[in-house]
């Protein structure tokens, strides 16, 4: 249903896209893996919206998604989350899902008993009046980019490092928190992880960049052992 | 602000003004210029609070709705009720020229405005086929008679100034409450992140620039036919820009009332007092409370006075709690 | 043809004129990021401190130069004083307070002077000045536009190649860095006000023998110096220069071949423009404001 096709992208002399293409089906979840630097947030930054590409096309259910504002793309279903949490200031948690909602929805309307539901399968009911971008723990702040997406009620959620920075168990416990909100809302997911057994785990295919290209695109495992996957996350040729 | 000295507010400004100084035409007519002031102010404080963008040319609004209203009684024989609310959909349509501003940043932005404010000047003194050029435009038709009550004497104008700023504050309260409210409030330091969730900011901040300037222009409208007198260099002087500015930094540009309790505070002091003090250049007082305010307390004069009535009210509570 | 090249020639040197108004705010906005709107009133201040000494004295008013140098300085390093005391909100609140203060000098000025319109009465100033046997301009006019020149000279001169000017470029692109590296910011913020206020002295007094002064007169400076300043670009003098001789110009022809009351309409208007499509300036750096 997200249909990328041969997007470039050049931020001066920099290329930080190069003709990339990748697809994803109803209800898959795609990871996007490569090292620092080689092109995965830049192209969430495309599909989102907050960057232009030099060439290129995107289109998501029929969608011309490069046609399309910002804020239109979300309601086509598309909803995002960044590496750094970016709450909205000055507001309460549960008014930043009344934003969401308001927003971000198809239909626009704001539903409290589901901003309750989301909020508590994040874990944050507890905190819905805390103030957003002041009184909230870094899992917290993680939990709420990702509530604050799920509000908009997205067909295809892109989650830009969800887990970075978490311990092992909060790590453990948000990637199941985050299977079970797939299973139960059948959404779509591309997923920009480092952790090789997180992406084992959670996704059902895998993109790999570097340099600003597709090297790779296929099955975890035996993408994984792709000699030039290796190659380019460890700068050595495999045993 | 609470609900007990919100309607403590009304009071006064309903019933306690007209029966005190109904009589006097000049002290009436004082108010009522102060809620002129009040107007633009709360428009002003709207923009800024809400749309994130400080005016400096707010004047510019102010008076093409005068003009737009006064034209279009005199020329097109247009009611003159109508006519206020046309001359504010006209500031609202001037203000579409400055779209594009709203891409400059902060001081940028002010200054665009101040550019558009000096631009509509010079083009209403020049268009004097439309506006009478700078000989100005005389007897504009005064508030008529309605439902019985003459609203051309001095005391039913003020009636409708008070309505008039009531109305916006009344509207002014409940875009704050509403999501939209909460979107705006949140767009000022973290805009991307409501943009990411659906919020078409820049739609927003269209809309309070379109609400602003028809509030300032609805304004500007009812006092031309309040004086029943415009002239370019009047309708677009820069007073009108710099009064509700101070009235609004003076009483708290962040809350509602602020701005309406610091222009009637400043207009009438510095007509009553300061004017009598010294009758050229009085303005300069002005001057020196705007610098002191921004440095001693920049969030107004007032919630510093209002601060000191309620520790005092607490402070005697807690003796009484002990004494009991 | 003789008439648009001496629309242009006046325009020019208007320009230089405006350059010199201009090039004080450009300064303290360039390197402290601060807009001073009270810069036009010291600029007029100056230009009633010259027209005092000469009224009173008799005395050529260039020669006031150093009673208003030593009290626009002061009025300078005065408003630097208390933009350093705002806590918070530095950018928008110091526009606030300098507008405030901008009332202030005005109405002071109206107190004193009344709002009566003066200019000098010593007629060398005005006497006619040809250059190519056809382009005809006052003397003070074109002593506007040579002093305007050599402050702008001079002063890029100063920021390139002295200590104290490199000092100040360095406070106002990195301040901790510059902290770091053993230069007092305050001392460097200090000269960029004080030389402001030198700037501004000069322009004032140049404003009296060129033109007329009454009260109003300070905002509409401090607009003029404003529009040049951002069609300048953030920390270029060599643009306050392009962008002064431009205004002028085009004020020059507007007034020629229109009306004088519509140059202003046109400046404005060059203004938005300028400011919609290159929001950082002819010579910004991009990427800026």
């Amino acid at each position: 249903m997200l249909k990328v096709e041969n997007l470039s992208v050049n931020f001066g002399g920099v290329r930080a896209l190069q003709n990339v293409s990748f697809e994803v089906q109803k209800h898959e979840v795609l990871g996007l893996v490569g090292p620092n630097g080689a092109g995965k947030t830049t192209s969430f930054n495309v599909l989102s919206g907050t960057v232009r590409p030099t060439s290129g096309s995107v289109t998501y259910d029929g969608h011309d998604i490069l046609k399309s504002s910002m804020h239109q793309r979300v309601t086509f279903g598309i909803g995002r989350t960044f590496q750094i949490p970016q709450p909205m200031h000055e507001l309460s948690v549960r008014e930043n899902l009344i934003v969401a909602q308001r927003f971000g929805r198809p239909d626009g309307k704001v539903k409290q008993e589901r901003i309750d539901e989301i909020l508590e399968s994040v874990n944050l009911l507890h905190k819905a009046e805390a103030d957003a971008a002041t009184e909230l723990a870094l899992t917290e702040r993680k939990a709420l980019e990702v509530a604050k997406a799920l509000a908009t009620e997205p067909t295809l959620l892109m989650l830009d490092e969800v887990l970075a920075g978490l311990e092992t168990t909060s790590k453990k416990l948000f990637m199941q928190t985050l299977k079970d909100i797939r299973e139960k809302y059948s959404l779509s997911m591309i997923v920009i992880e480092h952790d090789i057994e997180t992406i084992m785990n959670m996704c059902d295919r895998v993109v790999v960049f570097n340099f600003g290209k597709v090297i790779a695109d296929g099955d975890p495992e035996e993408t994984f052992r792709n000699p030039e996957v290796v190659r380019s996350y460890t700068g050595e040729v495999p045993a | 602000m609470n609900i007990k000295i919100s309607a403590l507010m009304l009071a006064v400004m309903y019933l306690g003004v007209p029966f005190l100084l109904g009589g006097n035409d000049y002290l009436i007519g004082l108010v009522a210029s102060a809620l002129i002031i009040a107007g633009v102010a709360v428009a002003w404080a709207l923009l800024g609070n809400l749309g994130g963008m400080v005016s400096f040319g707010h004047a510019a609004f102010f008076g093409v709705g005068a003009y737009t209203s006064a034209v279009l009684t005199m020329d097109y024989g247009v009611p003159v009720f109508v006519a206020l609310v046309v001359g504010g959909i006209g500031a609202s349509l001037s203000s579409i020229f400055m779209m594009p501003a709203l891409r400059l940043r902060g001081p940028y932005f002010a200054l665009a405005i101040l550019a558009y404010a000096e631009i509509f000047k010079i083009l209403a003194t020049e268009a004097t086929g439309l506006t009478g050029g700078a000989g100005g435009l005389l007897s504009i038709p005064s508030l008529p008679v309605f439902a019985g009550v003459d609203f051309g004497t001095k005391l039913g104008g003020y009636i409708v100034i008070l309505n008039i700023v009531t109305l916006m504050l009344i509207t002014y309260y409940f875009i704050r409450r509403s999501s939209y409210g909460l979107a705006l409030k949140a767009m000022h330091d973290s805009e991307l992140a409501t943009r990411i969730v659906g919020v078409p900011a820049t739609y927003l901040k269209v809309v309070m620039l379109l609400v602003s300037a028809f509030m300032t222009g609805a304004v500007g409208a009812f006092n031309a036919h309040y004086i029943n007198f415009l002239e370019p260099d009047y309708a677009f002087s820069g007073t009108w820009t710099v009064f509700p500015i101070v009235a609004a930094i003076f009483g708290g540009y962040r809350t509602l009332s602020g701005p309406v309790l610091g222009a009637l505070f400043i207009y009438l002091v510095d007509q009553l007092v300061f004017k009598n003090l010294i009758p050229q250049g009085h303005q300069m007082i002005l001057g020196v409370m705007l610098a002191g305010m921004i440095i001693l307390s920049p969030s107004g004069l007032l919630p510093v006075i209002t601060n000191l009535f309620t520790r005092k009210k607490a402070d005697n509570k807690r003796g009484e709690a002990q004494h009991a | 043809m003789e008439l648009t090249a001496q629309a242009i020639f006046t325009g020019l040197l208007m320009g230089g004129f405006y350059g010199l108004v201009a090039v004080g705010l450009a300064l303290v906005f360039g390197t402290m990021k601060v807009i001073n709107l009270a810069h036009g009133e010291l600029v007029l201040l100056a230009a009633y401190i010259a027209y005092a000494v000469e009224s009173q004295t008799g005395i050529n008013p260039l020669l006031a130069m150093p009673i208003a140098m030593a009290v626009v300085i002061a009025a300078s390093l005065i408003t630097f004083y208390l933009t350093n005391k705002i806590k918070k909100d530095r950018e928008l609140n110091s526009l606030i307070l300098t507008f405030g203060l901008g009332i202030v000098l005005t109405n002071g000025l109206l107190m004193v002077f009344s709002a009566d319109i003066y200019s000098t009465q010593n007629a060398w100033f005005m006497e006619g000045l040809v250059i190519a046997d056809s382009l005809f301009s006052m003397r003070s006019e074109m002593l506007a536009f040579v002093v305007g020149l050599c402050a702008l000279g001079g002063l890029y001169w100063w920021l390139n190649h002295t200590w104290h000017g490199r000092a100040i470029r360095s406070v106002s692109s990195n301040r901790d860095a510059a902290k770091l590296m053993g230069m007092n910011p305050t001392k460097a913020e200090l000269w960029s006000w004080g030389v402001a206020g030198v700037l501004a002295a000069l322009a004032g007094v140049m404003l009296y023998v060129t033109s007329v002064i009454h009260p109003p007169i300070g905002h509409s400076l401090t607009i003029k110096a404003f529009i040049i300043t951002v069609l300048a670009g953030m920390g270029s003098i060599p643009g306050v220069l392009v962008g002064a001789l431009m205004i002028g110009v085009i004020e020059g022809l507007t007034t020629t071949f229109f009306q004088s009351s519509l140059s202003e309409l046109a400046s404005m208007t060059v203004f938005l423009l300028v400011l919609l499509v290159m929001p950082s300036g002819l010579f910004g750096k991009k990427g800026g404001h």
